[in-house]
């Protein structure tokens, strides 16, 4: 026989038991070309072009399903940031974009496309700053459309204005949305350092140095990772926690990898990568709060949570990075708080604090992913809160995002469900100390020295 | 015209009884809307405008001349697909599953089979005849068995070979 029973017995229970899947085929679209000095003309032409190029991915991630017989779970679309494309339109009110984008992806049969983006680390364009004034609306008036924002690079350093600014977007967004829980808000990214093809909803976007259309595929796997570590048992040491890690990432890489390069094949497109994240959902068992648990802490946010999770994470990259020559986007783990069982449970017992997930995101791969704020929230105080992510990501090189929900009339400890892979939210508690003098001084943070490093 | 799209606006401008379009032009609904109004006929390069095919971009043609040359793990010569049969043990188990993949024509080049109390498990590697819709093979397989019997999960060799083998 070519595999041994055991190889065979232990990729089915992989997708049968562990809740194993490809997370995402992303197509990337490059909308540079739909610019036009007439707004109407050029969101014509946003729509027409990502029904063109994403008219068959739908079908084709299902041949794929139905051929190898893996799931894949989510299609989606990642376009050029907005705020290039209509910049040529000279218009202060981008709504319509988003709008073009929404029925295109409502007619290619996605749940979410991302790229209503703006860079703006160092300073706005017109554009830019258009796209951030209509966020809280686009958001608001479409349900697939994600929006993301550039606020720091370790080259540039940190954009305060930009950074205040995204908090009052943020905030009437929520206000906007507020009859859903502030919903609008999980549609939103900031970020430090983006990556320029993440493939992962809300950050998704193809940058300048993409190509003209790209197959981007995000695989997912907290639930065998866990399994794994389960059956390593807790006698094992830190090396064999590790060492077994990053087994289980080479082999849920490979399948990132087969996929990727068969969707891209038959879309007769490129294959640009594949994210190793581990991206927890709400369901029983796929959660990284569980795994960080296996590894020892007694609950996520104990003493011990940082130095698990980074090896957690560093694992998942080598595993990942045998397994294909194509990693790329986020790669890492996710602890997005509200999608994860785990993390949730840890909210509630009082283990998790926010403080300790800002440490957590020091090690891993994203950020303040769907953390809950109160409503009232001031922007001061969001805006110090983002700004404390992006200095994180700044000084370390490496990608930061928040993605913040203050849920209007909710204060902390309260519980908000947002259902389906959004999850529950116990809202956290941000402190009663302000910040509003460094908030009011505005200004930008000075890129950082990049030797002398302690 | 040279455009890589017609818009709406560009047809109200153009005007005229035709406007040919070069080819890989894409006509906007709101364009196509526009020109049937107008009485406005859209001539592509071969007649009436039909959508073409996406163009993908300079790197995805490179793309495809390099695709299928990438290393890929070792072959399995002949084996197509790899069939798990989980459930309670009753007579006729292997002989539902055989006869349709016999039906297929896919010939099992292997066998392995494990009975624990009155449950079962087995794994058939299958070679399958070159041109056989996998989709279709690996359906009718899975409508086999049923709550409390037995479950039949049907996977390409290609996925075992990506995970176990480098």
């Amino acid at each position: 026989m070519p595999f041994t029973d055991h190889e065979i017995l232990e990729t089915v229970r992989m997708f049968e038991l562990e809740t194993f899947d490809i997370r995402t085929t992303t197509l990337g679209i490059n909308l540079l070309d739909c610019a036009d000095p007439d707004l109407e003309s050029s969101c014509e032409k946003v729509y027409a072009k990502i029904v063109h190029h994403g008219r068959n991915l739908v079908e084709t991630a299902g041949s794929i399903e139905s051929d190898l017989g893996i799931p894949i779970i989510n299609k989606r679309v990642a376009t050029t940031p907005i705020a290039l494309v209509a910049a040529a339109s000279g218009s202060k009110d981008l709504v319509p974009f988003a709008r073009a984008m929404d029925a295109a992806a409502e007619e290619i049969g996605i749940d979410y496309i991302g790229g209503y983006t703006a860079y703006v680390h160092k300073g706005y364009s017109n554009a830019d700053h258009a796209l951030m004034e209509s966020i809280p609306e686009a958001l608001a008036s479409t349900s697939r459309v994600c929006s993301s924002v550039s606020l720091a690079t370790t080259k540039a350093g940190i954009n305060m204005d930009a950074v205040s600014h995204f908090s009052k977007v943020v905030l009437d967004t929520a206000r906007l949305t507020a009859s859903e829980g502030g919903l609008g808000c999980a549609k939103l990214v900031c970020f430090s350092n983006p990556v320029e093809d993440n493939p992962f909803i809300a950050g998704a976007h193809i940058g300048i140095g993409e190509p003209e259309t790209v197959l981007n595929v995000g695989v997912s796997g907290p639930g065998v990772v866990r399994s794994a570590l389960e059956r390593l048992g807790p006698e094992a040491d830190l090396l064999a926690v590790a060492e077994t890690i990053k087994r289980t990432a080479f082999k849920i890489t490979r399948m990132g990898e087969l996929v990727g390069r068969e969707a891209a094949r038959r879309l007769g497109t490129v294959f640009g990568i594949v994210d190793v994240s581990l991206a927890p959902t709400p369901a029983v068992g796929d959660s990284v709060a569980d795994i960080l648990e296996l590894i020892g802490v007694e609950r996520t946010g104990a003493p011990g949570t940082t130095a698990a999770l980074a090896l957690l994470t560093d694992a998942v990259k080598k595993g990942g990075a045998m397994a294909s020559s194509s990693v790329g986007g986020l790669s890492g783990a996710f602890i997005p708080v509200s999608e994860d069982a785990g993390m949730i449970q840890a909210v509630a017992d009082g283990a998790l604090s926010l403080a300790k997930l800002e440490a957590m995101t020091t090690v891993c791969s994203v950020g303040l992913d769907m953390i809950a704020v109160p409503g009232d929230t001031s922007q001061a105080t969001l805006a110090g809160i983002i700004a404390d992510e992006m200095a994180i990501g700044m000084v370390n090189q490496k990608t930061t995002a928040v993605r913040a929900i203050p849920v209007p009339g909710k204060a902390p400890g309260e519980t908000h469900d947002w259902g389906g892979l959004l999850g529950t939210a116990i809202v956290q508690d941000p402190g009663r100390f302000g910040s509003d003098v460094f908030h009011a001084r505005g200004g930008r943070i000075p890129a950082p020295l990049q030797s002398y490093r302690n | 015209m040279t455009k890589r799209f017609l818009t709406a606006e560009d047809v109200r401008r153009l005007g005229g009884p035709e406007i040919l379009l070069e080819e890989g032009t894409v006509v906007t609904p709101q364009a196509a809307e526009a020109a049937a109004t107008a009485g406005v006929r859209l001539i592509g390069p071969a007649g009436a405008y039909a959508p073409p095919l996406p163009d993908r971009g300079p790197d995805a043609a490179r793309a495809k001349a390099t695709l299928p040359h990438l290393p890929e793990p070792s072959t399995t010569d002949g084996i197509g697909l790899v069939v798990t049969v989980v459930g309670r043990n009753r007579p006729g188990v292997l002989a539902e599953i055989t006869a349709a993949l016999a039906s297929h024509e896919c010939d099992v080049a292997d066998i392995s089979q494990r009975n624990v109390g009155g449950y079962f498990h087995t794994v058939f590697t299958c070679a399958v005849p070159p041109g056989r819709d996998f989709g279709s093979i690996k359906d009718s397989l899975q409508c086999l068995g049923g709550e409390g019997d037995y479950v039949v999960r049907v996977m390409h060799e290609s996925v075992f070979r990506f995970m176990h083998r480098v």
